[in-house]
């Protein structure tokens, strides 16, 4: 039982992070592009408790930024005027999960914005882009996942099922598949594609490419679980009553892929996920200036950006928790199947 | 009387793949030909690789035969298309050696015993679920046990289960394929007394197969000896077992613990 | 040896199935280098149809790819547009620095992975095995954009390292020693990357598959010998185990060579991941098609070369009945 515990406590969590970037409107005191031109690569805000005379304060509050002319530091606290953080705020408006109108913020402040991760180069909040982005990314991992997971169960279903010459060509392309450099692979076929498009084409160009690249590992998996299940004696006698193909592969064969796709579900989505990170980051994905992970990342190319602007690191960081409770899922599903193999 | 079954020089070959059992070169089964009387017991005995196995599929319709006939209920089995084969198919039914495997764990005991009557399309689902719980009754379980997994059973109740599943059809003919040889031994002679009671209140005709001798003899009528694809010695179990004539049934005895026991009186017909 | 003439082929046939994969690929592409320049007013459409021509661009698909292929078997890998002259030469110098980052982390990642599997295996469940597996999964969640960007942040803060390139400024004039020093403070960064990121999957591996040969009978045997521990782990029960390494050594290094690509690129590592790249942006086909190909191609050795090892390590291959 306590397998199951722990699939329920990596989901929970999983569930939780997604929860938090579906409802970047409300985490997220600004839009994503909505640019500040007067502060440009402002550091993150600090919160302070303490103000300059010593007195302590409940409610947290920072100071607005003013710019200094000449020094490496480039800007510097005004601390004559405190600027008081306040919680579930009127701000400004979006829709919520895409859909609801809604203006509630967590957060935000007023006379001054706050920048919990800093500005980039256009003042645009990096907290609001990285929640936002993340949008794009976790979405582009799905969607890309949902095609493979698909074409992964029709062949290898088809392998398993079937057998013979169909099942030897389908497995050599798999092989083929299987072989090569992922990235190299991704590159290739996003190469001769069309680079310079919208953002919602490309978005969808990705989807479809790492989609339609990652499918040998999982048809095989099916094809092996579809194989061993065809001999089964439960299968036998099934057909000894008079099955269909079409029942015996719904009713007794189907259900045993169901782990297996789930597992590689739960191990591929993070790895579409910085596959689109990889190809926005180089420029080959998201354009601007929609916001992506990946994309996010781009400006630390520069060496200015890396001297200087530390917090443009803090995005990447953003993905961690995501693969932490996707590994989790993963290997507590893995746990939980190889467990109920035993007891069967 | 008219033989229930009768199989005339089955030869199956198999091309190297896929072969159940000992899977030796050369056809598994090598013209056979038996029959069987209704309402009687054959015992098919023979080791692993004599062919026991292949023979029980191709009974069953699971494997075709490479050739020779199979006639039942006045056809030859071997000459239906899938189509006419699933008509035949409820007559027929096989139980197999491992209640584990031949049971989708996946399932409860209702599901299981439904799928028959499903697939054949039988009754509508309040039929079906008084008829899993006749069933249920019939083999010794308990009607509460109809929405249990099979994880919670037993291997002995499994078995049940199993024979269950197959009556569900109400056939003519059960091919036993090694159906006690997996079972503890306290529970072999419960679930063999089972299946005497099941073949008397229902008239069925046993395809009893087994590598043991002895457990043949006690349980059937008559025995055939198989050994690599044919069948050798064939004869009443009191003159198989005294007296065997071919080398095969001579090896079987011999693997019997204590063989020289005599086999009990033969049963009333 | 079937059992190697079967591999060789089977890495023929991988080989071939790439270049004609992404032959197949490029047609996709609408429009090719010559695009952009079209749109350009300066230049006439006449001398796009001329170039065109002179790149024979304007033939079909299957008589380029034999023209190609032709060229390839006589290794002329095509031309770059972008640099205006042939491809070989340009990937060759790319490639071999690539190779210098990868067999180095390719040797520096066994050489760990072995030990610290071994010694997990040995100490199952205790103190070090917990502590080894608990930060190999650390390091599994990160990856490996994060790590290369972190430790490139690192270097450009703390000035240690230098930030990318393979050489500094004046590296003709040091002397031998000096020159070794400088490539090597150069690697360190890309090569930890690569390592830290393929560390934890050996490992794991390394540590499946000792952990279930150290039970083995035969083992125990040989300790109630008395052979010494470290004999014994390392010329038992290793080779014992090191059927399914052989095979993940094989997988390795795809991704290796994946990985590869995206470290190149963020530090700035000349190798054939930040060439790839830039040819991409410009549209340089045969460049394209060349650097995949050349990259399968290690990808294709470096497995027959598991294979090799594995028919010297395993006596079994050797001795198998032909039964598939």
């Amino acid at each position: 039982m306590s397998k199951r515990r722990k699939l329920a406590t990596w989901l929970v969590a999983l569930v939780a992070l997604h929860g938090i970037i579906a409802c970047a409107g409300f985490f997220a005191p600004y839009g994503p592009v909505a640019q500040d031109r007067d502060h440009p690569y402002a550091p993150p805000s600090k919160l302070h408790f303490l103000d300059t005379q010593g007195r302590v304060h409940i409610r947290p509050f920072f100071y607005a930024l003013r710019m200094r002319e000449g020094l490496s530091d480039r800007y510097g606290e005004d601390t004559s005027r405190r600027i008081p953080l306040k919680f579930f705020v009127d701000g400004i408006r979006y829709k919520l999960l895409g859909w609801v109108p809604c203006s509630l913020h967590l957060f935000g402040a007023d006379d001054a914005r706050i920048y919990l991760l800093g500005s980039d180069g256009y003042g645009r909040d990096q907290l609001a882009r990285v929640l936002y982005g993340g949008q794009v990314s976790l979405l582009a991992g799905w969607l890309g996942v949902g095609i493979t997971i698909f074409l992964g169960l029709v062949i290898g279903a088809a392998a398993g099922y079937y057998g013979g010459w169909r099942d030897e060509i389908l497995m050599r392309f798999a092989e083929l598949f299987l072989a090569l450099p992922w990235l190299y692979l991704l590159f290739g076929l996003r190469a001769f594609l069309p680079l310079a498009v919208s953002p919602l084409k490309a978005f969808l160009l990705i989807v479809v490419v790492s989609g339609t690249l990652g499918w040998a590992r999982p048809a095989k998996l099916v094809r092996g679980v579809v194989l061993s299940a065809k001999e089964r004696d439960f299968v036998r006698a099934a057909r000894g009553f008079g099955a269909s193909d079409e029942y015996l592969f719904r009713r007794h064969i189907l259900p045993e892929t169901s782990s297996v796709l789930l597992t590689q579900a739960a191990i591929l989505v993070p790895q579409y996920v910085l596959a689109e990170m990889t190809l926005s980051f180089l420029g080959l994905g998201v354009p601007e200036p929609v916001a992506s992970w990946g994309n996010l990342l781009a400006n630390l190319q520069q060496y200015s950006v890396l001297m200087s602007y530390w917090w443009m690191y803090l995005p990447v960081l953003a993905i961690v928790p995501f693969f932490l409770s996707y590994f989790g899922v993963a290997s507590a599903l893995q746990e939980w199947a190889d467990f109920s193999k035993i007891g069967a | 009387m008219q033989p229930l079954i009768q199989v005339e020089h089955l030869v199956k070959c198999y091309s190297g793949r896929n072969v159940p059992g000992d899977g030796e070169v050369g056809p598994a089964l090598n013209d056979v030909s038996f029959s069987v009387a209704p309402g009687r017991t054959l015992a098919l005995v023979g080791e692993s690789g004599s062919g026991k196995s292949t023979l029980a599929l191709c009974l069953a319709g699971l494997e075709r035969p490479t050739s020779g006939r199979i006639n039942f209920g006045g056809h030859d089995i071997v000459a239906l298309d899938e189509k006419q084969l699933r008509a035949v198919r409820p007559q027929i039914q096989l139980v197999f050696q491992d209640p584990v495997s031949s049971l989708n764990p996946r399932f409860t005991a209702l599901e299981i015993l439904t799928e028959p009557l499903i697939v054949q399309r039988r009754g509508g689902r309040n039929e079906r679920r008084e008829r899993a719980l006749t069933l249920l009754e019939c083999v010794g379980l308990s009607r509460e046990m109809a929405d249990r997994g099979t994880g919670e059973l037993s291997g002995g109740q499994r078995q049940r289960l199993a024979i269950a599943r197959a009556l569900s059809l109400a056939p003519k003919v059960l091919i036993l394929d090694e159906a006690l040889s997996a079972l503890d031994c306290s529970v072999q002679a419960q679930i063999a007394n089972l299946l005497m009671e099941l073949q008397s209140s229902f008239a069925l005709t046993y395809l009893f197969i087994t590598h043991d001798l002895v457990m043949a003899a006690h349980l059937s009528d008559e025995i055939a000896v198989m050994d690599r694809g044919r069948v050798v010695e064939q004869g009443v179990p009191e003159k198989v077992l005294r007296a065997p004539e071919h080398e095969a049934t001579r090896r079987l005895m011999a693997a019997v613990p204590g063989s020289n026991v005599t086999p009990r009186l033969p049963r009333a017909l | 040896m079937r059992f190697l003439l079967r591999r060789l082929i089977h890495a023929v046939f991988l080989l071939f199935g790439v270049s004609i994969l992404t032959f197949l690929f490029s047609s996709l592409a609408p429009g090719d280098y010559f695009g952009e320049m079209r749109l350009d007013p300066h230049i006439a459409p006449e001398t796009v149809t001329a170039l065109r021509a002179q790149y024979q661009l304007d033939q079909p698909l299957p008589v380029r790819y034999a023209r190609w292929m032709k060229s390839v078997v006589h290794g002329d890998l095509g031309f770059s547009f972008s640099y205006n002259s042939p491809v070989g030469p340009l990937l060759w110098v790319r490639a071999r620095n690539t190779l210098l980052l990868t067999v180095t982390a390719t040797l520096l990642t066994w050489g760990l992975a072995l030990p610290l599997g071994v010694w997990s295996a040995e100490r199952l469940g205790h103190l070090p095995d917990t502590l080894i597996s608990w930060t190999m999964a650390g390091l599994l969640v990160v990856p490996d954009l994060a790590l290369a960007l972190g430790l490139l942040l690192f270097a450009v803060r703390s000035g240690w390292f230098p930030t990318g390139g393979l050489a500094s400024i004046g590296f003709d004039s040091l002397s031998p020693l000096d020159k070794l020093r400088d490539l090597a403070l150069h690697m360190i960064l890309p090569v930890v990357v690569l390592v830290l990121t393929a560390l934890p999957l050996v490992v794991r591996h390394v540590r499946a598959a000792m952990a279930g040969v150290l039970d083995a009978p035969f083992l125990r045997a040989a300790r109630g010998h008395g052979i010494r521990r470290h004999r014994l782990l390392y010329r038992y029960a290793l080779p014992a185990a090191a059927n399914p390494l052989i095979s993940l050594f094989g997988f390795s290094i795809g991704a290796l060579l994946s990985s590869s690509l995206l470290v190149e690129v963020v530090m700035s590592w000349p190798g054939m991941g930040p060439f790839l790249v830039e040819a991409i942006l410009s549209r340089d086909l045969y460049v394209v098609i060349g650097g995949v190909l050349l990259s399968t191609l290690f990808l294709v050795a470096g497995n027959f070369g598991a294979d090799l090892l594995l028919y010297w390590a395993d006596p079994r291959i050797r001795t198998e009945p032909e039964a598939k």
